[in-house]
């Protein structure tokens, strides 16, 4: 099928209404001028073919004759494989003609050529000259730095092996300021590189600091299951990571590394443990490590990571410690205080009380006033916070000084001094009169019962204040404290007063606390066990 | 002390006066369902006194009433004021969660394992067929293994105990020997040799914190993977004797670890924790025979106390302690140790409980019905915990937002609650041999005197000790059990 007369080829996004008219005189050019450089290029297209764009629109044979010549006369004058065929005379005579016309011998080729798109995803093609002048005076500043930069890569690569400058001899040395210039310049390059294509570069691809290494990409398979799509920092952060992790570098700037990837992710327990390493690979003084951890502590306060570094971070100080009490004593001090501030804001946060036993085991703080009154402060804010409690019940019987070793925290020592399970029954009994319904005191009570080999029955007085006429059928049986009751149940029990046990139980099962009446059934079968 | 005795009466019928008119006209069209009013009243005791805890509380409280009452518009409700599980939602939800995640998933770049494993076990429990996912999660499995041996949180990261027990219990959900054949057996036990610290505990990776989650994953893998249980010489705990395996100390660790309270702290005298609750039974029951191992550690009528005690009502979830709010998760957590006990309690021909803890002195009785409140929990879990909009999901409570952590362990606790299991009969004394290890556990529906679910709300069972689906646990386990070596 013979090809429809096509148009010339025309660069995208040029409106055809918008087309300058050829015209055969090429002194009309200053007269137009093309709103794009798409526009003007195929102005300068056309200008360069005469009248070839109204031939392709209507024809050759639909130009007047003149045209028709002056058409036929330039074709054949700039396409030697054709004109070569003619005759000698014809082809002097087309000379002649073309030389009356003054035709351009030389035409543009069919402009197929892409501007690409700006950093809006705009088509270039569409720019005005003066914009896209602009825009190659960018390319070619961006082309300059590429080469001083790459000059740059070649004076360190040089001088990593050693190599020497030709004119002084000397080995060449990359100084600071070179340094610091190339910083800047590759500053500039993204600059420009964001503002010509919109790329983004990653701080650490810009940084000559990390020029010597190659990051190591996730490289995760495709159909990977619940892969996480990267924010495009923490994706280069992280390659670094990997690549610095393989080869176990441990530097400052691999310090800095973490603290950015810490940053941006604090649950990485990974970047933790490599932190940890460079703090104690380089030698680092603790304190400082422990000033900037409290500081991420303060804004990441559910992390759990944070504590186990800190606990790793005292591991380390502590033999420098061990030896000089007054500083042990400063150090317990600062870091309580942290402590306080911590839990002011999340009063039951597991992993700070879990670090602050651990802390209290290593530093042997068990009997430190301030520790205990530090605890009584915070039962004080809030008698129900049982994170405190449970502390408590840690820093009175689990100090070595009379504790016997190896026993289950609900088994009786007969190490622990009766006037500490005295002091601690009093308290709990006080802070149970103030909410008799707070299981915390109750549990601790029993705790402190137990461990001090107590017999139950030594509080039934005081259990008995808060439940009133049990089993009465005519109303006036209240209950201020189903603890209490359990507690009676088992003080019953304890005195073998089986049936009084039995109606704790059940009633506790038929009305005073009946979600758990399952567990009341149990407890009534284990009175009949014993 | 007389200011705080208040009892309180039964709430009073609605002040018409306080309530708007639009609030009364709707009030009325409430059907009259079948809700005891131990879950719509706040309890019977309670204490003037305000503090932060009881602020919240009461708020908790607040925000679930309408849901366990009956009054959520989302919801359609049965009879018994319960709606259905929304498994439509919640298996779209599921599956998507195991799709491609956005950026602002960044948190849980090192712990991918564990989404694969929350969502596979919920789509699991829900009976969905999770063998599709195979061959992407034997890819995504692979990347993350570490030629040191065991799993990390994601690719080329540090391997860790918990992100390997994720990963060791998706590939067990998937099933089938191209999953089983990606994990690298040899260089997994001699890691977790490497972990095996000279107390009986694990260290969750080398060099990281040592805690009771160490031993119950560790125990699982062991387990499942049929792994020997000799020390490496480069292992912390080895003796020049040969007397200390992997399994040496782990009781004791257990025991240390169970608080005044009677409940499971995450490491010695730490605050005893809902969550390592379920890791020390569960630690325990993989060491040997359970009716044995728990009682010979721990106190077992402390430990029941305190479990029971986490159920509160109204709400009728579980909290994670004393004091504490409730919170769906808690559902497996707390909820998912009492088929364990029940049955070590329960099943007829338990071996005569050997000279362990003080406190077990006395012989425990089997358990009458159950001992914790399953009407209560499963009315939790569907009133509260579902998320009933488009998002779908199961949740913390009303008010959060759904994700796969909740998802998994609502539906094990409702699971949990749904089923009674029962122990075969074990002749043997010693723990440590595999007829111990492979006690025979049967299921049955927990047939409650009124059931308030329908019958197509009724999940599938989950091992109370492994936590999936049993044919998945024994697939796995017969499956390296007939390999010989590594
Ligand atoms: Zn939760």
């Amino acid at each position: 099928m013979p090809p429809k007369s096509k148009a010339a080829p025309k660069p995208k996004g040029t409106e055809p209404s918008k087309q300058p008219t050829p015209t055969p005189s090429p002194a009309s050019n200053t007269t137009a001028v093309p709103a794009t450089i798409a526009a003007r290029s195929q102005f300068r297209y056309d200008d360069s073919r005469p009248h070839d764009a109204a031939r392709l629109k209507i024809g050759l044979a639909g130009l007047p004759r003149d045209e028709q010549a002056a058409w036929i006369s330039a074709r054949f004058a700039r396409t030697p494989a054709a004109r070569t065929r003619l005759p000698p005379k014809a082809q002097r005579e087309l000379w002649r003609q073309v030389n009356e016309a003054s035709f351009p011998v030389r035409a543009l080729r069919g402009s197929k050529h892409s501007w690409g798109r700006d950093r809006n995803e705009s088509e270039v093609s569409g720019y005005s000259a003066e914009r896209f002048d602009e825009r190659e005076g960018r390319r070619a500043q961006l082309t300059c730095l590429e080469v001083a930069s790459r000059g740059f890569r070649e004076r360190r690569e040089r001088e990593g092996k050693g190599v020497r400058d030709i004119v002084t001899g000397d080995k060449i040395v990359v100084t600071e300021a070179e340094v610091e210039a190339e910083r800047i310049r590759r500053g500039e390059m993204a600059a420009l590189r964001s503002e010509l294509y919109g790329t983004v570069q990653g701080s650490f691809a810009l940084d000559p600091e990390w020029d010597d290494i190659v990051p190591i990409p996730q490289g995760e398979p495709e159909a990977a299951l619940a892969a996480i799509a990267y924010p495009a920092d923490y994706d280069e952060a992280i390659s670094y990571l990997r690549a610095v992790m393989l080869k176990k570098e441990y530097s400052q700037r691999c310090l800095r590394l973490t603290e950015t990837i810490i940053e941006m992710n604090p649950a990485h327990y990974t970047v933790w443990l490599y932190r940890a390493s460079n703090v104690f690979a380089l030698k680092l003084p603790i304190t400082d490590e422990m000033e900037w951890l409290n500081k991420v502590a303060l804004v990441n306060l559910k992390n759990y990571q944070i504590w186990h570094h800190r606990h790793l971070l005292v591991d380390n100080l502590y033999p420098t410690l061990a030896g000089n009490p007054d500083e042990l004593a400063r150090f317990a001090t600062t870091e309580r205080k942290f402590l306080t501030q911590i839990l002011v804001q999340d009063t039951k946060n597991y992993h700070v009380w879990s670090y602050r036993s651990y802390l209290v085991g290593k530093l042997g703080v068990w009997g430190s006033p301030e520790e205990l009154k530090s605890i009584e402060d915070l039962i004080d804010d809030d008698v129900r916070n049982n994170s405190a409690w449970s502390h408590r019940f840690f820093l009175v019987f689990s100090d070595p000084a009379h504790t016997t070793p190896g026993l289950a925290a609900t088994e009786p020592d007969p190490a622990a001094p009766q006037d500490i399970t005295d002091r601690e029954v009093e308290y709990a009994k006080e802070k149970i009169n103030l909410a008799p319904q707070n299981q915390s005191p109750w549990n601790y009570l029993k705790g402190v019962l137990v461990k001090g080999s107590q017999k139950l029955s030594s509080v039934e007085d005081f259990a008995s204040g808060f439940v009133k006429g049990l089993g009465n059928k005519d109303g006036s049986e209240a209950v201020q404290s189903t603890h209490a009751l359990d507690l009676l149940a088992e003080i019953y029990a304890e005195k073998r007063e089986k049936e009084k046990a039995d109606l704790c139980l059940r009633r506790l099962g038929e009305k005073w606390d009946r979600i758990r009446i399952g567990y009341w059934e149990w407890r009534r079968k284990c009175l009949e066990e014993a | 002390m007389k200011s705080s005795f208040q009892q309180r009466s039964p709430p009073q019928p609605q002040d018409d006066s306080e309530t708007d008119e639009e609030c009364i006209t709707e009030r009325t069209h409430y059907p009259a369902f079948m809700i005891p009013d131990l879950f719509t009243q706040l309890p019977l005791v309670r204490d003037a006194l305000v503090t932060s805890t009881s602020q919240t509380q009461d708020e908790t409280v607040d925000t679930c009433l309408p849901y366990l009452a009956g009054e959520d518009e989302l919801f359609m409700y049965n009879l018994h004021g319960v709606p259905n599980l929304d498994r439509e939602r919640h298996i779209k939800f599921l599956h998507s969660s195991l799709g491609r995640l956005p950026g602002r998933f960044l948190a849980a770049d090192a712990s991918r394992p564990w989404f694969l494993y929350w969502a596979l076990s919920a789509l699991a429990i829900m009976g969905e067929d999770v063998s599709s996912y195979r061959e992407a999660l034997v890819d995504t499995a692979r990347g993350m293994q570490n030629e040191t041996g065991g799993f990390g949180g994601g690719g080329k990261q540090t391997s860790h105990i918990a992100t390997t027990y994720a990963i060791v219990l998706a590939l067990a959900l998937v099933g089938g020997e191209d999953a089983f054949e990606v994990i690298d057996r040899k260089s997994l036990w001699s890691w977790l040799c490497e972990l095996k610290q000279p107390d009986g505990g694990f260290q969750v990776f080398l060099g990281g914190e040592e805690d009771i989650r160490g031993a119950y994953c560790t125990a699982v893998i062991i387990r499942l993977l049929n792994l020997p249980l000799d020390l490496t010489p480069t292992s912390p705990a080895w003796t020049s004797d040969g007397t200390v395996d992997l399994f040496s100390g782990v009781g004791d660790y257990v025991r240390r670890c169970q608080t005044f309270e009677g409940g499971i702290s995450g490491q010695p005298n730490a605050e005893a924790h809902g969550a390592y609750a379920f890791c020390a039974l569960g630690a325990l029951a993989l060491l040997g025979d359970p009716r044995r191992t728990i009682p010979r550690y721990l106190d077992v009528p402390r430990l029941i106390s305190w479990l029971s005690s986490r159920q509160y009502a109204p709400e009728a979830g579980f909290s994670g302690r004393t004091n504490k709010l409730v919170d769906g998760c808690y559902s497996h957590w707390v909820g998912g140790c009492f088929p364990l006990i029940e049955a070590c309690l329960s099943s007829p021909g338990a071996p005569d409980q050997a000279a362990g803890h003080p406190a077990n002195a006395v012989r425990l009785p089997p358990v009458p019905e159950s001992l914790f409140s399953r009407e209560g929990l499963i009315r939790y879990i569907l009133c509260c915990c579902q998320d009933q909009s488009k998002r779908g999901g199961l949740r913390d409570k009303p008010g959060k937002m759904s994700d796969a952590y909740h998802s998994c362990y609502v539906l094990s606790g409702l699971s949990s609650a749904q089923h009674q299991w029962q122990l075969a009969p074990s002749g043997t004394e010693d723990d440590s041999t595999a007829a111990t290890v492979d006690l025979v556990w049967t299921v049955l529906p927990y047939l409650d005197d009124v059931q308030v679910f329908d019958q197509k709300n009724l999940v599938r069972p989950i091992h109370p000790v492994y936590a999936i689906p049993l044919h998945s646990q024994q697939a796995i386990r017969s499956y390296f059990l007939a390999k010989e070596g590594f």
